[in-house]
């Protein structure tokens, strides 16, 4: 039997008062200006076993989101918990805190060891994430000269290449050009198919999510609405959806 | 709250250092004269202030480049730890937004940044001191507990401005003006017991030697490294206290908000 991978119970997490303000504003204006609070997600909880892939959809400010940087511990719960049995996680972030006057090769190293990976295991992937990348002697050139292009390559390089037992993924990830962008969905489709790792997915295309997921969180007002077997969400959510819109 | 902040630390130490590393790094590629600024700055704001000094003030402190040089040195090393740290989160926002990272790992990347030029300084500081033949006493072993001092305050402040500087929008302006009014208070290129020595009986002397901690340690330091007298301890214990004190508050606080600043920024 498949145990947990990730166990979410009674998950609240608040935009709460926390506005910043300023002092010459708070001068000119007498009277304190209202804050609010603002519930994204409200008390949900499910678990997701080792191996899923599990997508996440519904409309725009559902929650999807900030579920998923919850998960990836950059917003802390304001209730509840988030237990990941001990199994390493990453959210696919690409290009995250590179230096531009390094090079390639150093902002590899700085990029990794950002996204919690250690030294000697960046280094022992270091020439297959060069070569991924295919940017050659590139490499070795400061990332401020690399044109747009070669500046995804590296950086859906180092994400792609150096995996976590769980992924969390917002939005599929493809870019560079067209062959490259072939290449790339190839192998985010190989990452998420591999048996081993648990996959979270945020995505608003139907097609994605029903070619990928073993099921889908259907999430709505900050609410988990539906939780299951992929068609039947979806197929669910477009029901509701159409009538919505109508 | 220590715990964590020690696993924090060690987890991250590596980052830490290849981090601060790369920002030196890139700090200088631009510059044709690259690291060289590191040497050339401090002593051209000392040229500067010496000018004033001589020509202005008419100081005849002994040493007085050096008591210049000094207090450039530390003075630099607080004021621009403080100020970066206003803004250290929102400049960082593309990280912190993206992925988890102990928002005190910025700080403690900056304070090394700092800290390295900082050491440089030092080196020029010695050199010259070689060069103008400055007697040595064991009194110069009180610069550790005041490097102690320096950091724990330097630390604590910068912690506790870092949380603030995300929700008050416009504190960089008001620390600003302060710290430029702080600078003349601090006698950085003269000396507050030679020019303030008899308003309000003295009193002021005290005030502003003993009450503003980095005039404290900027003072205590010229007086061990280069006149070799030795440093009031009960002061040298009580800004020790209050910096263990404020890296608790920093410490807390960001611990506390640590997951809720992506939210604001």
């Amino acid at each position: 039997m498949r145990v947990d991978a990730i166990t979410v119970k009674d998950l609240k997490i608040v935009y709460r008062s926390l506005q910043s303000r300023s002092i010459k504003k708070n001068f000119l204006r007498a009277k304190k200006s209202e804050r609010g609070n603002f519930v994204a997600v409200k008390g949900i909880s499910f678990s997701i076993k080792e191996g899923e892939i599990v997508g996440i959809i519904g409309k725009n400010g559902s929650g999807k989101s900030t579920l998923l940087r919850a998960l990836a511990n950059i917003f802390s719960p304001d209730e509840g918990s988030i237990d990941i049995h001990d199994h390493t996680i990453s959210l696919m972030a690409i290009g995250v805190g590179f230096q531009p006057s390094l090079t390639g090769r150093e902002n590899i190293l700085l990029s990794g060891m950002l996204l919690g990976f250690d030294e000697k295991e960046i280094r022992s992937k270091m020439t297959e994430i060069i070569e991924f990348s295919e940017l050659g002697d590139f490499i070795d050139v400061p990332v401020k000269n690399y044109s747009s292009g070669m500046h995804s390559k590296l950086a859906f390089s180092i994400t792609s290449i150096l995996e976590t037992d769980i992924m969390l993924v917002d939005e599929v990830l493809s870019v560079g050009d067209a062959r490259f962008k072939q290449k790339s969905e190839e192998k985010m489709r190989n990452l998420i198919g591999d048996k081993h790792r648990t996959v979270v997915i945020v995505s608003h295309s139907i097609s994605t999510l029903s070619k990928l997921c073993d099921k889908v969180i259907w999430m709505h007002e900050g609410e988990i609405k539906m939780y299951g077997d992929t068609q039947e969400v979806l197929y669910e959510y477009l029901e509701f959806m159409g009538a919505d819109e109508k | 709250m220590l715990e964590k902040l020690i696993f924090d630390t060690k987890k991250y130490w590596k980052y830490t250092k290849y981090a601060a590393k790369s920002e030196l790094k890139s700090e200088v590629a631009n510059s044709h004269l690259n690291w060289i600024w590191w040497v050339l700055d401090p002593i051209l704001q000392m040229l500067v202030y010496l000018f004033i000094a001589v020509f202005a003030i008419k100081s005849t402190l002994p040493y007085f480049p050096i008591y210049i040089f000094l207090g450039l040195t530390l003075w630099n090393f607080w004021s621009g730890l403080l100020k970066a740290s206003l803004k250290l989160l929102k400049r960082n926002k593309g990280i912190v937004s993206k992925v988890y990272l102990p928002k005190l790992t910025l700080l403690f990347i900056r304070m090394m940044v700092n800290g390295f030029k900082m050491m440089i300084s030092f080196g020029i500081v010695l050199i010259m001191m070689l060069c103008w033949r400055v007697p040595l006493s064991w009194n110069i072993l009180y610069m550790i507990p005041l490097m102690l001092d320096l950091f724990l305050l330097t630390f604590g402040m910068c912690a506790i401005f870092m949380h603030y500087g995300v929700f008050v929008e416009d504190l960089s302006n008001v620390i600003d003006v302060a710290l430029k009014l702080l600078f003349y208070m601090t006698g950085i290129f003269y000396s507050i017991e030679d020019r303030m020595g008899d308003a309000m009986g003295g009193v002021l002397v005290y005030i502003l030697i003993y009450g503003n901690p980095i005039s404290f340690i900027i003072q205590s330091m010229r007086n061990v490294l280069l006149y070799g007298k030795g440093v009031n301890l009960w002061v040298l214990l009580f800004w020790g206290g209050a910096g263990i004190f404020m890296s608790i508050i920093g410490v807390k606080l960001i611990y506390k908000y640590e997951n809720s600043y992506v939210k604001v920024l």
